[in-house]
């Protein structure tokens, strides 16, 4: 296990880079990227030597709705597209079980997707037993993930993370969904789930309270070996860990990525010149919604109810937060705004 | 005690429809509780396939008949049933229905197998003395249906959304391993009865803790939504749904840019399962009608 920086003696450890900015970042643009942005992002990640390139609804595969916001191009046209580019990255999706089925899964196969992630809240793992086992059954890389996962203890998420690994994951770990995590909480988590499991462990990282990339540092320091992060931290709410920072901040501590430099800071000024119309900042919303520990890709959704309720939206965040609602309840957030309002008048 | 249905007496237990449970998980063990309420229903055995299983030791602790012996062990002893609740899961219903049907009861599946003829009580309830099979669809179509069809009555809604909620511990084994199912059958019965095309089914299974009461938010895309109209709508269908499941509560209606949006939470009303467990007690308060109004029609 990696207690810190490796001394120059010690063989380069490895950590391999998952890039969701055509997935998460969705979430930042009301799921609205259209072929040529998909298009130009994966080309550029590809050339950088991105080891994975995942592409989708901020949801996932299956998850284009009213409750999250409908995609500007279905699943098929977003595999397809992102297909085409990749030469050296592997093609990435993201599956949460509820949302997204066994035909979506079909469906990405028929893409030649190489890698999908399947998701469920931090308690909920036995729900990805079909979808691992139908992923290993037709030869694709199955990892799994906790979402919402500072809602479970170190030892819990240890424990799903190991019967994940029974349901045939081929890398396993945690996604800070609401950018709550401060280092200490990922190094606990991390370690119990590295020391319970002998797949990569995955770090997820966002950036509510600006410590996604200590987070990831942390992460790494603790076992994990595969890191998420997105160019310009485009992601939900205050944005992904960012990837152009991450990966030299790692390389720095001594861990190898195999990823290009100046390719990664080219496909970061081209995602920020084509991706975003700004790059996510950590605003007033962000902040209380990594505080509140709600699902940050809420923040759309919140801004949108809160200006027609004519509410505070940091008011709905910390109220979301009291009924502890996870990604997917954004049917929760009218709920709140119009109880708020009901209060206020 | 005047039985659910309004129906009087039928004359003891020798006048109660014999029933039999097949599956002892969560959703098996609270029709339990619901059959022991009933004036009608007489639970003869439970069916399961570990002997050492919890639900099974559990109905037996309980006074009940069990065997683990499965399906096929129902009616190799000549006991004859009038009701057969399936409680199993959807892979399990498909493979053993035919056995059931051919033991003559009347199966009422609550597996979302899409096997059987589906049935919303308040909406086609009396379906149910004319098919021998018929499957309460699941937790998000028994609640939200009803609303659906009193809707699409007044409403041409180009899309329908249906998001569930349901709190970790209310969600057993069978259902975890049944998403996809519970998806595809929700979302074809929704189509049945609506005529809408355009419908999309999700769910969610919170860890929050403590647990959260079961939710269905129910969205429609459509022209000249009036929130007034649609708010006496929910609520007449409302009452109807409380009598037969008290837990049924409309938690917010609104209509915002062409969507019409109605949240609809149901606690569970008391026995065995914590108040949050409305998904258990929505489905199981159906399948108890349904049996009730067939015994009312049996002895009549």
């Amino acid at each position: 296990m990696n207690e810190g920086i490796p001394d120059a003696s010690a063989p380069i450890q490895r950590v391999s880079i998952y890039d969701p900015t055509l997935r998460d970042g969705h979430h930042a643009v009301r799921h609205q990227l259209n072929a040529d942005q998909l298009r130009h992002y994966a080309a550029a990640a590809d050339a950088a030597g991105m080891p994975v390139v995942e592409v989708g609804h901020g949801n996932g595969l299956g998850a284009s709705s009213l409750q999250v916001g409908r995609a500007a191009l279905s699943d098929d046209e977003m595999l397809s597209v992102v297909r085409e580019q990749l030469t050296h990255s592997k093609m990435g999706a993201f599956l949460l079980p509820g949302w997204g089925t066994i035909a979506d899964l079909k469906k990405a196969i028929s893409h030649g997707v190489d890698v999908v992630r399947v998701g469920a809240h931090c308690t909920e793992s036995d729900t990805m037993e079909r979808y691992l086992d139908f992923l290993r059954a037709n030869d694709v890389e199955a990892q799994s993930v906790l979402v919402m996962s500072h809602m479970a203890s170190p030892e819990r998420l240890a424990e799903e993370c190991r019967q994940m690994v029974g349901f045939g994951a081929t890398a396993v770990g945690i996604m800070d969904s609401s950018g709550h995590y401060l280092p200490e909480d990922v190094s606990e988590r991390v370690a119990a789930i590295a020391a319970a499991v002998d797949v990569p462990v995955i770090f997820h990282g966002h950036n509510n309270l600006g410590m996604s990339v200590a987070n990831s540092v942390a992460a790494v320091r603790a076992g994990a070996t595969v890191i998420d992060a997105c160019a310009r931290g485009f992601g939900a709410g205050a944005g992904n860990t960012q990837l152009e920072v991450v990966v030299p901040v790692l390389e720095r501590y001594g861990w190898s990525t195999g990823v290009d430099l100046y390719g990664l800071l080219d496909a970061a000024d081209l995602a920020e010149r084509e991706l975003m119309p700004q790059p996510p900042t950590i605003d007033s919303v962000g902040i209380v919604s990594g505080l509140a520990g709600v699902f940050s890709g809420f923040k759309a959704r919140v801004y949108d109810i809160a200006s027609q309720q004519q509410v505070d939206p940091r008011d709905i965040f910390f109220e979301l937060g009291r009924r502890q609602a996870v990604a997917g309840q954004e049917d929760l957030i009218i709920d709140v705004a119009l109880d708020l309002a009901k209060r206020a008048a | 005690m005047a039985g659910q249905n309004g129906i009087d007496d039928l004359g003891g237990e020798g006048g109660r429809m014999k029933v039999a449970v097949l599956g002892s998980g969560l959703i098996g063990l609270d029709l339990l509780a619901k059959i022991e309420r009933s004036k009608f229903l007489d639970c003869r055995m439970v069916v399961g396939r570990d002997a050492n299983g919890r639900g099974l030791r559990k109905a037996a602790e309980l006074g009940y008949g069990t065997t683990a012996g499965g399906v096929s062990s129902l009616g190799a002893d000549g006991q004859a049933f009038d009701i057969i609740f399936d409680a199993t899961n959807a892979m399990s219903h498909i493979e053993h229905h035919k056995h059931l049907e051919s033991l003559g009861a009347l199966v009422i599946d609550l597996t979302p197998s899409r096997m059987g003829h589906m049935i919303a009580p308040t909406v086609n309830g009396a379906d149910a003395s004319t098919h021998r099979n018929v499957s309460l669809i699941s937790c998000g179509g028994q609640t939200s249906i009803p609303i659906l069809h009193a809707l699409t009555r007044v409403y041409s809604p180009s899309y329908i959304e249906i998001v569930t909620t349901a709190a970790s511990l209310s969600v057993g084994r069978a259902s975890r391993l049944n998403l996809d199912e519970y998806i595809d059958t929700t979302q074809a019965a929704i189509r049945a009865f609506t005529g809408v095309n355009d419908v999309k089914v999700m769910l969610n299974i919170s860890p929050a803790e403590p647990p959260t009461t079961f939710r269905v938010a129910i969205s429609m895309v459509g022209d000249d939504f009036d929130v007034d109209v649609i708010r006496k709508h929910v609520t007449t269908v409302a009452e109807e749904i409380r009598t037969f499941a008290t837990g049924f509560d409309i938690a917010a209606c609104s209509v915002l840019d062409g969507k019409a949006f109605v949240a609809v939470e149901v606690k569970a009303s008391g026995d065995l399962i914590p108040h949050y467990s409305g998904n258990l007690d929505i489905i199981n308060s159906a399948a108890i009608f349904v049996a009730e109004q067939y015994a009312a029609g049996r002895v009549a």
